[in-house]
């Protein structure tokens, strides 16, 4: 018999697998693209086995979408292909870098059919919802229609707004409340500190050959004294 | 002991005679079919669906593979093995009761489920199916339902194929004392009244939660399952013990 521990770690996985699996095809059905990509992969079944968490991810491809299911019990053979991978190559992997860059590197280990990787990777990450007829279902067509054009043309002036603010802000805050120095003034700035700070320099040079000089001269001056006092001295 | 005393079995905590089980059984599915999902959700608030879930996680299903799916009733597991197995493979919905499985027909063509899929109305006790016949056998809350469990689990071993597997979800005991007892009220107060409520039936209902109570507990289970031909077998509690999943292998 399993412990309470078990079981509870049993349900809560069971549950959290159930949520995504109830997203992504919800997400899926509603991408124009998918069911033609889904069509080609039906049937096809990927194991996933993640190092850290230890978790082995059966992902079972048919026309409606894709089953999630935890593999603990199943073998290699139940799956065209098996990937072995650790968190950064999956980030790495869904980001976009592909499958043979991460092959080569070490990353990541492939067995069975590859391509099957590639093309889910292309189903999960191509995804362009048509959330226009999601609306158009609920609303009818016409209403849908404008509803998304409205909120098209409100993303287009939220955008171009946001633009305008920002060139707005950094007219006033550079050019007519002069807070903060532009580009142009704090180069000009910098080359009359550069030149400063070579003048400071020449001055300061000059100023210890002076020094040296005027030493020399005063222990010049102290040798002459000295002989000319011994001199004047009758023997 | 006379014949007639020893012929009788229960029907929740009724005594009726072993022929009449069968039909009272019935009777019970027969009322409850058309509303039988939207009471299972009720009832379970949801959670039957994670526990079968976990029953298709167990199943080890693969395509090509044979699976039967005894007193599948509305087909929910059918409905994902006959994916599972893909169109090399086959699934037999079999149940007792001609409601169910006419719902479950309807359910699972509703869903576009089609060639993989048989239906057969059969006694679980005596399968109209050959001698190791298939990769994996399933039954879900039903086994509760049959009059003679052993004859059923025997009859289900001889036609599960050597190294096929036998999964059996069914209420069992909480292990928890706290949590018997809220759910002793739960399923004896509540349930009939939402049974009532629901689909117009408290009788079923209440007829549900004693034939819970009457079912053997868990150890009980997996030695039936054991004599009845099964190795490797084990269980797991899900939800505190309120269901338990054994799982038996034909070796």
């Amino acid at each position: 018999m399993r412990s309470d521990d078990e079981v509870s770690m049993l349900v809560t996985p069971a549950l959290l697998l159930a949520g995504c699996e109830r997203t992504l095809n919800a997400l899926l059905a509603r991408d124009p693209a998918a069911p033609a990509r889904l069509e080609a992969l039906a049937g096809s079944r990927l194991l996933i086995r993640l190092e850290q968490p230890h978790l082995q991810l059966l992902l079972h491809f048919h026309r409606g979408g894709i089953d999630l299911l935890r593999a603990e019990a199943l073998d290699e053979a139940g799956a065209d292909a098996v990937v072995e991978l650790t968190p950064e190559a999956l980030s790495e992997w869904i980001s976009g870098t592909s499958v043979e860059r991460l092959m080569f590197e070490g990353k990541l280990s492939v067995r069975g059919r590859t391509h099957l990787l590639e093309s889910t990777r292309e189903l999960l990450t191509d995804l362009d919802i048509d959330w226009e007829s999601e609306l158009a279902r609920w609303l009818g067509a016409t209403p849908a229609h404008s509803l998304a054009e409205g909120l098209r043309r409100a993303a287009r002036w939220g955008l171009r707004a946001k633009d305008e603010l920002m060139a707005d802000v950094s007219e006033y805050v550079f050019e007519e409340a002069r807070l903060l120095p532009g580009r142009q003034q704090r180069e000009v700035l910098r080359d009359h500190l550069t030149d400063l700070e070579v003048a400071t320099d020449r001055l300061e040079a000059r100023l210890k050959r002076l020094h040296r000089r005027l030493t020399q001269q005063n222990s010049e001056a102290q040798e002459k004294s000295v002989t000319d006092s011994s001199g004047e001295t009758p023997t | 002991m006379s014949p007639t005393e020893k012929r009788t079995t229960h029907f929740g905590y009724e005594e009726v005679s072993v022929d009449e089980k069968a039909s009272r059984v019935a009777d019970v599915f027969h009322s409850v079919a058309a509303r039988y999902d939207v009471m299972n959700d009720l009832m379970s608030m949801g959670i039957h669906r994670l526990w079968k879930r976990l029953t298709i996680e167990r199943s080890g299903v693969r395509p090509g593979h044979h699976v039967l799916d005894i007193a599948g009733g509305t087909g929910d597991l059918t409905l994902k093995f006959s994916r599972m197995v893909g169109p090399r493979g086959k699934v037999v919905l079999a149940d007792i009761n001609a409601s169910m499985l006419h719902v479950g027909r309807d359910k699972l063509m509703d869903n576009g489920v089609g060639g993989n899929v048989e239906y057969v109305q059969a006694n679980a006790e005596c399968l109209p199916f050959p001698d190791n016949s298939f990769d994996c056998i399933t039954i879900a809350f039903g086994l509760r339902n049959v009059t003679d469990k052993d004859a059923a689990l025997r009859s289900m071993a001889r036609v599960l194929k050597p190294g096929g597997r036998l999964l059996v979800l069914e209420f069992s005991k909480p292990d928890n004392p706290l949590l018997t007892k809220a759910y002793d009220e739960y399923s004896f107060r509540l349930l009939p009244k939402i049974g009532q409520f629901v689909a117009g039936d408290e009788e079923s209902y209440r007829y549900l939660a004693e034939s819970i109570r009457m079912h053997p507990d868990q150890e009980t289970l997996k030695g039936m399952m054991e004599t009845a031909g099964l190795d490797r077998v084990e269980y797991t509690n899900l939800t505190g013990g309120i269901v338990a999943l054994h799982r038996g292998i034909k070796l």
